[in-house]
């Protein structure tokens, strides 16, 4: 792969990571509970953080740094689910409710007015 | 590396580092414990890219290691305190 | 004779934390002489045997080869899946208007083991606006960001691809659609 090409794939990673991290600080700074936080949390984080180190590996060629970035992305993947999971749980238990639209029933059980079942 | 993708990385990190600073906003005045965690996540996640993207900017392999055991701990810290305040 | 094969059963399940051990090692340590490898060999082997010893058994039993082979299009759609809820969430978030309506939901699974549940717990909290709050039995409380994720959510097409990656529910859904 020639330079050139290799440094355009880097900024294109690069920006995309960079969209994705602006998008999930958004989020955290701007969503009105904890349960909406939790999802630009647990998802923009994740993807933009794989985007900048695929631009890295990009960068780094084949080496054992390579492997290395692999093993840090597996463990993103792996990792960043279950704490998401873990902190809503926590909340849950400690009875912290959904905020909800006006209209909306914050928390149906089954057979409430939007289920659909499967 | 060519010196082009070197500057670009570099002012990825500093994007990068603004971001956190942003996010400690959370952390500092989120009205829940949880509110407070997901800040913190969010910024120790913020700093192990950094940490990557400083390892091949100054070409120190030493940085990969240390990113890694970043997020190992991250994940630990994170459970451990949100198991902890579970009632 | 019975002892040679308690002991035969016992290296068996320790291979494959042995070799994974053994490949981090050498990932980690980034040389490949001889004394390196023999001592890392050791302590991947020794580790391997002592956290089996104190977990108390084996791997899951619904983990085998099939599974594993299985696994790589399962990641590939799971991966997919993951971009689109991504943009999707961002989209959702950069919008002026912020255009959600949060809410939890609760649904049953047809879904047994511990591994199954896990996998699709995982997936459904990387995947479309929906993050999984807890799971009771064989009950989930999803928190969704929208409507669309919800109706997304219920149609079941994740839990489908979990059914398929590890062969469990009944029949007519284990073929991926």
């Amino acid at each position: 792969m020639s330079n050139v090409v290799k440094d355009t794939l880097t900024v294109i990673f690069g920006l995309t990571g960079v969209l994705f991290f602006i998008g999930g600080t958004v989020g955290l700074l701007r969503c009105p509970d904890l349960y909406s936080r939790l999802h630009p949390a647990t998802k923009c984080d994740t993807v933009g953080s794989i985007s900048i180190t695929v631009a890295l590996a990009l960068q780094i060629g084949l080496d054992m740094a390579l492997f290395k970035i692999l093993v840090v992305i597996f463990l993103l993947l792996m990792t960043s689910a279950p704490s998401g999971h873990a902190i809503g749980r926590s909340a849950f238990m400690n009875g912290v409710m959904p905020w909800h639209k006006k209209g909306v029933v914050p928390w149906p059980l089954e057979g409430g007015d939007r289920w659909t079942g499967h | 590396m060519s010196d082009f993708a070197n500057e670009f990385l570099l002012a990825v990190a500093v994007v990068l580092i603004i971001n956190a600073f942003l996010c400690l906003y959370r952390a500092a005045a989120g009205p829940t414990i949880q509110d407070r965690i997901v800040g913190i996540n969010i910024v120790n996640t913020k700093t192990m890219v950094v940490l990557l993207i400083l390892s091949t900017f100054l070409g120190e392999e030493l940085y990969l290691d240390i990113a890694l055991a970043y997020a190992l701990l991250n994940f630990v810290v994170t459970i451990t305190i949100s198991r902890y305040i579970e009632t | 004779m019975l002892k040679l094969k308690a002991m035969a059963r016992t290296v068996r399940e320790t291979i494959p934390l042995t070799v994974f051990l053994f490949l981090l090692w050498i990932i980690f340590t980034e040389k490949t002489n001889w004394e390196h490898l023999l001592l890392g060999f050791i302590v991947a082997a020794l580790f391997a045997r002592v956290s089996i010893f104190m977990i108390g058994g084996k791997l899951d039993p619904n983990l085998n080869w099939k599974v594993g082979l299985r696994f790589f299009p399962f990641a590939i759609l799971l991966f997919w899946e993951i971009m689109k809820a991504s943009w999707d969430v961002l989209t959702r978030v950069l919008r002026p208007s912020l255009p959600i309506s949060p809410r939890i939901i609760e649904f049953d699974s047809y879904l047994d083991s511990d591994i199954a549940k896990t996998m699709l717990a995982n997936s459904i909290t990387l995947t479309p606006g929906t993050v999984t709050i807890d799971i009771d039995g064989k009950r989930f409380y999803v928190h969704c960001l929208a409507q669309e994720h919800e109706s997304g959510l219920l149609e079941g097409k994740l839990e489908r691809m979990v059914a398929w990656l590890f062969a469990e529910g009944p029949d007519d859904v284990r073929s991926l659609r």
